[in-house]
């Protein structure tokens, strides 16, 4: 038995299926920015009551090497808004996806000299840098690898919705730099 | 011609976005503590609109979605100006 679907309704569904997985995509998007948004709001309330933490970590932070990160970040992310508005996208994913690894590279460099100097010192506050940037960094490394699987073969809809959450990973480190490092 | 258009001003976002990222490192080194909230805050919420309207182009699809982005940024960005700004 055979069944015909109006091509109409099947259009339809398309359409249906492409806005559920927006929806699912900004759901994902308002997640991760609640998460950051509750780990960053701790920070500034903890870095508020005991100034004298704050002032202790901070002094072993490497400033000029987050802002190379941050360059790395932002550049990487200049490639990936050019992959989603179809410049060269599989070069321009790629190209991204490096900057996200040079971006890990730097902060794993920056944890092996923060590390031993922050484990001597007591509170909550080096644990929650900790915990904020290795979450941040977690979420580099998995988008970065998300890059490199969509440049394998590039679809407008996926190089979109990776840049998308590429340009949120970019946007949660601009929110990392004003509460931790800059303070 | 269009995509011409995309290049230069996706370049231009990037060195905006850049050279606020140095102003800011800038600021946070040699400030003293109120003005230096000030500065961060404006140019923290400075890189986090660029990223949004200048690379996302979300104000073309949601201006909704872009209002609210900026929104949630501009909440941060205040918080940790003024922490700055009272903490030092």
């Amino acid at each position: 038995m055979s069944v015909t679907v109006p091509s109409a309704r099947l259009d339809d569904s398309g359409e249906a299926a492409e806005g559920g997985m927006e929806l699912l995509l900004w759901i994902l998007v308002w997640s991760e920015l609640v998460v950051f948004g509750a780990l960053l709001g701790a920070f500034l309330i903890l870095g508020l009551l005991d100034r004298q933490a704050l002032a202790a970590l901070h002094a072993q932070l490497d400033l000029p090497l987050a802002g190379i990160a941050t360059a790395t970040l932002l550049t990487s992310g200049f490639f990936a808004a050019c992959a989603a508005f179809g410049r060269h996208p599989r070069r321009c994913l790629v190209a991204a996806a490096l900057g996200g690894f040079v971006f890990c590279g730097l902060k794993l460099a920056a944890f092996s000299h923060e590390i031993p100097a922050l484990s001597t010192q007591q509170g909550r506050l080096p644990e929650l840098y900790f915990l904020i940037t290795g979450f941040h960094l977690a979420h580099v490394l998995f988008v970065a690898v998300l890059l490199l699987l969509v440049a394998w073969r590039p679809v407008p809809r996926q190089v979109a919705a990776v840049a998308t959450v590429w340009h949120l990973v970019d946007l949660v480190w601009l929110l990392i730099l004003p509460v931790i490092y800059l303070g | 011609m269009q995509r011409s258009f995309h290049d230069i001003a996706f370049s231009v976002i990037l060195a905006a976005l850049l050279l606020a990222t140095g102003a800011s490192l800038l600021a946070a080194m040699t400030l003293p503590a109120g003005p230096r909230g000030l500065a961060i805050a404006v140019l923290s919420l400075a890189k986090a609109s660029l990223v949004v309207l200048g690379f996302m182009r979300l104000q073309r699809e949601s201006r909704a979605l872009a209002g609210a982005l900026i929104g949630y940024a501009a909440l941060l960005c205040a918080l940790a100006g003024l922490r700055i700004a009272l903490s030092g």
